[in-house]
């Protein structure tokens, strides 16, 4: 590692060498007394106001020593540290974080005047609540940390922070509650943040390979929310948080499946109101998996599933459908998934036109044509919107969806059991950080079911998860 | 996940064992014992109470099975018992693995379908033996509930339709034709030996034996309430209905609006009896696993090459399940009190204290 050294030229130019991009500015000028300086920065990520005001003008009427103990006094920033490494240096300067050299002098200060562009906080729109707090994160790390502190103002609230990728530099910060968190959780966490060597993190969720105990799972092993006060009720649990800088979606870690059938609402609501709307949510997701896949086994193999009724209605609509119920079911799921690609990536006012032609032009048409028949859309229409019920499980149960579909139109009912049978011996072999992911159903934690798919009263709820095995058991007093 | 946990033996003792006996054996009971089908089902299930009793005890000795044979005859003779025991039940899933085939052909299909529709089943069960013996524990905590349900709706769909005077008078066939009876129903009563495999795998509590037996007998009670309603409805066809759960609820009036809307607990059992039925399969790749080592893709290797082995079975016994089924419940029918009842009690006379070179 190379430090700088007395003569100011050679450093400057050493640093300079580091970074020869040309947003890379030096500005030198003198004290009162001839003393030189130089101050090394980015343009456009740091502030020159405040570095004009509370670092260059003071020092323009400095008549003390050059020792970095009495330049410091007279700069006018909270945020002053010293470092000899260029190494170091040069990253402080690609922070945002302007450097000052002065003649004579063997190490440098950093001013913390990073000039930071964020966006406001706001609602996030894939977690909304209608009652409960409406906050966010957004994408500076350090806003978001500062939204959970304030939400857990305990000591025992930790955040380290951990630079992952080589050339992103990304801070992720480390939360966790000393004494509730599983210290082996965190060790094990910190240890496969370490061990990331990936060039860089543009998001939290490259994060989440690299978390995974089953990094080509089908089901997701780490929870991810938008919200800091799901965030910090996660941590209070026992769970340990990641936050990455430059994504407005924090980590967590244990992670449950239960938890995306919770939402921060739950908590805002009469119990018997939260443990209806799980139930719902269980409900909807089944039958988005479920219902295409058994209206295409029952039309080709098992008729006996529909009423005589609906069977007569059906069989009028699917007449002269050149398809198989299998390959129509297939058509118009490839459809819907094609227009929700679409309308997620669409600019908005194109939005509009999307909708038109997706439900007239495609709908309305292709029915009147005879390429599908009404049930057909009726049922995927029923299944997407099941799907969104749980929308944190849309890319699993998307796929599984897909899957049961191809299985029911090629072994039928029995395949669909079969399917489901693998997937049930998936999930309760899935551990991560040695927690199984359908805890608290298998293996069955009897207290912990009282905020499962059922919501107890909050005064019932007097010990943390079992399943995370928290060492601070009781939250309640 | 080493461990099964103690709820979780109680959970397949009392809900998914039940399942195994509401397919082809309430038709094989009214053959012989017609109304009084219940009397040779209680007799098996107190057997079997025993059995099950005496496996529980065999748990607070702490060893797993090989461990508790070797400790009495040594490795070498220990290895040749438990190859034998693994053979029986490979042989006990047999009757299992064709009831299950012929109720999805009849159950699941319209017209019948071609083998290859029961072939997948294979690939499940080559995926379920690759896993640890340990992880059917965390199955039987979702299976459980799925049992109950579903047996619940099927009886709740049935209830109406039964009528329970068609099981007297009482002791219409006597003594011997219950005694016949009870001996054709020996192949499906092998729940305890299902047990052995799984000792060492969990820890015995404190009257763990007694709970585990009352457990069992309380699954016991529920598959005699089915037979009951089974023959409440069908009374002397009822011989004639091989796919007994399926086939009760179907009288239910809703069903005219409905459909056929006990499916959804037919299909439920269905998927619950899927793992049951492996359950023989396992155990015994256990037992050989227990007595040649574990080595890496040992399991996998095993679990691939039995389902090869019984999809093969399977196929070439396709048309001849009329002669597999006599020959079990007929002259084969003493290997299953003498492999799952009379073992497991003899199994309490080995050698208590562990010795240092077992």
């Amino acid at each position: 590692m190379k430090n700088i050294t007395g003569s100011l030229k050679e450093s400057t130019d050493a640093l300079k060498k580091l970074l020869p991009a040309e947003d890379i500015l030096t500005f030198s000028f003198s004290s009162a007394e001839g003393l030189a300086f130089t101050v090394v920065f980015a343009d456009a990520i740091t502030n020159k106001e405040v570095l004009g005001d509370q670092v260059i003008r003071p020092l323009m009427h400095y008549e003390g020593k050059p020792a970095a103990e009495e330049i410091g006094k007279c700069i006018v920033s909270p945020e002053l540290r010293t470092e000899k490494e260029l190494e170091k240096l040069s990253r402080e300067v690609l922070a945002g974080n302007p450097v000052l050299l002065w003649e004579g002098m063997d190490e440098a200060v950093i001013v913390g005047t990073k000039l930071v562009f964020v966006r406001a906080i706001s609602e996030p729109s894939t977690d909304v609540a209608v009652k409960g707090p409406r906050e966010g994160f957004i994408e500076d790390v350090k806003i978001n940390t500062s939204l959970v502190r304030r939400r857990l103002k305990t000591g025992e609230l930790r955040i380290e922070m951990i630079e992952v990728g080589r050339r992103s530099k990304t801070v992720v910060a480390l939360c966790y509650l000393d004494g509730t968190s599983v210290k082996r959780n965190v060790e094990e966490i910190k240890r496969k943040l370490n061990k990331i060597d990936i060039d860089i993190v543009p998001d939290s969720s490259y994060l989440t390979h690299f978390l995974a105990s089953r990094p080509y799972s089908l089901v997701k092993q780490v929870g991810t929310t938008e919200k800091p006060d799901i965030f910090c009720a996660k941590i209070a649990e026992g769970r340990v948080g990641l936050i990455v800088d430059g994504s407005p979606i924090a980590l967590t870690a244990p992670y449950l499946l239960i938890e995306d059938f919770q939402s921060s609402e739950d908590y805002f609501v009469p119990p018997y109101r939260a443990t209806f709307t799980r139930l719902l949510r269980l409900f909807a997701l089944l039958v988005a998996i479920y219902l295409p896949a058994f209206y295409v086994a029952a039309q080709l193999f098992k008729l006996q599933l529909f009423p005589i009724k609906l069977l007569l209605t059906i069989s009028g609509s699917i007449r002269d459908i050149p398809f198989s119920p299998s390959l129509e079911m297939l058509l118009v799921l490839l459809v819907l998934e094609v227009l929700n690609e679409a309308s997620i990536r669409m600019p908005k006012y194109v939005g509009m036109a999307l909708s038109v032609v997706g439900a007239l032009v495609l709908g309305e048409t292709a029915v009147s044509a005879g390429f599908v028949s009404t049930p057909a859309i009726i049922i995927i229409a029923f299944s997407g919107i099941g799907l969104y019920a749980v929308p944190n499980l849309i890319e699993q149960t998307s796929v599984l969806r897909l899957v049961m579909l191809l299985v029911a139109g090629s072994v039928g009912t029995y395949g669909i059991i079969l399917v489901t049978a693998f997937v049930i011996l998936y999930l309760v072999t899935t551990e991560n950080m040695g927690v199984p992911l359908i805890a608290p159903f298998s293996p069955m934690v009897g207290r912990d079911l009282r905020d499962s798919l059922v919501k107890y009263n909050l005064g019932s709820l007097q010990k943390r998860p079992g399943t995370l095995k928290s060492p601070n058991k009781r939250r309640l007093r | 996940m080493t461990k099964i946990g103690r709820r979780q033996i109680y959970f397949f003792l009392a809900c998914i064992a039940p399942v195994g006996k509401l397919v082809f054996l309430p038709a094989q009971l009214a053959d012989v014992a017609k109304n009084d089908l219940l009397f040779p089902a209680a007799m098996q299930y107190l057997i079997q109470t025993a059995a099950v009793f005496c496996v529980l005890l065999l748990a607070k000795r702490g060893m797993n099975f090989f461990e508790l044979l070797a400790n009495t005859f040594g490795k070498i003779a220990a290895r040749v018992l438990i190859t034998v025991y693994a053979a029986f039940l490979f042989f006990a899933a047999l009757l299992p693995l064709l009831e299950q085939k012929l109720f999805v052909q009849s159950v699941f299909y319209d017209t019948l379908p071609s083998l290859v529709a029961f072939a997948p089943f294979f690939l499940f069960t080559a995926y379920l033996c690759s896993k640890p013996l340990a992880s059917y524990g965390r199955t039987w905590d979702i299976l459980g509930p799925l049992a109950i349900v579903g047996f619940a709706g099927i009886l709740a769909f049935s209830f109406g339709s039964a009528d329970f005077a068609a099981l007297l008078p009482v002791g219409a066939v006597g003594f011997g034709g219950i005694w016949k009876s009870a001996v054709s129903a020996f192949s499906w009563f092998f729940d305890a030996a299902l047990l052995l495999p799984l000792l060492g795998k969990f820890d015995y509590e404190k009257g763990m034996a007694w709970k585990g037996a009352l457990f069992y007998l309380a699954g016991g009670a529920a598959v005699l309430l089915f037979l009951a309603v089974f023959y409440g409805i069908f009374q002397e066809t009822a011989v004639n209905q091989l796919f007994a759960f399926s086939t009760t609820s179907k009288y239910f009036s809703g069903i005219t609006m409905l459909g056929r809307i006990d499916y959804i607990f037919i299909f439920t059992l269905g998927l619950v009896m899927a793992f049951y039925v492996t359950l023989p399969l396992q155990g015994g790749i256990e037992c050989l696993l227990l007595a040649y080592g574990r080595k890496k893709y040992l399991p996998t290797a095993l679990g691939v090459a039995v389902s090869a082995a019984f999809l093969t079975t399977v196929l070439l016994l396709d048309y001849r399940f009329g002669d597999v089924l006599k020959a079990i419940t007929g002259a084969a029918a003493w290997i299953f009190p003498v492999f799952a009842s009379a073992l497991p009690a003899l199994m309490l006379l080995l050698r208590r204290e562990r010795r240092e070179t077992a």
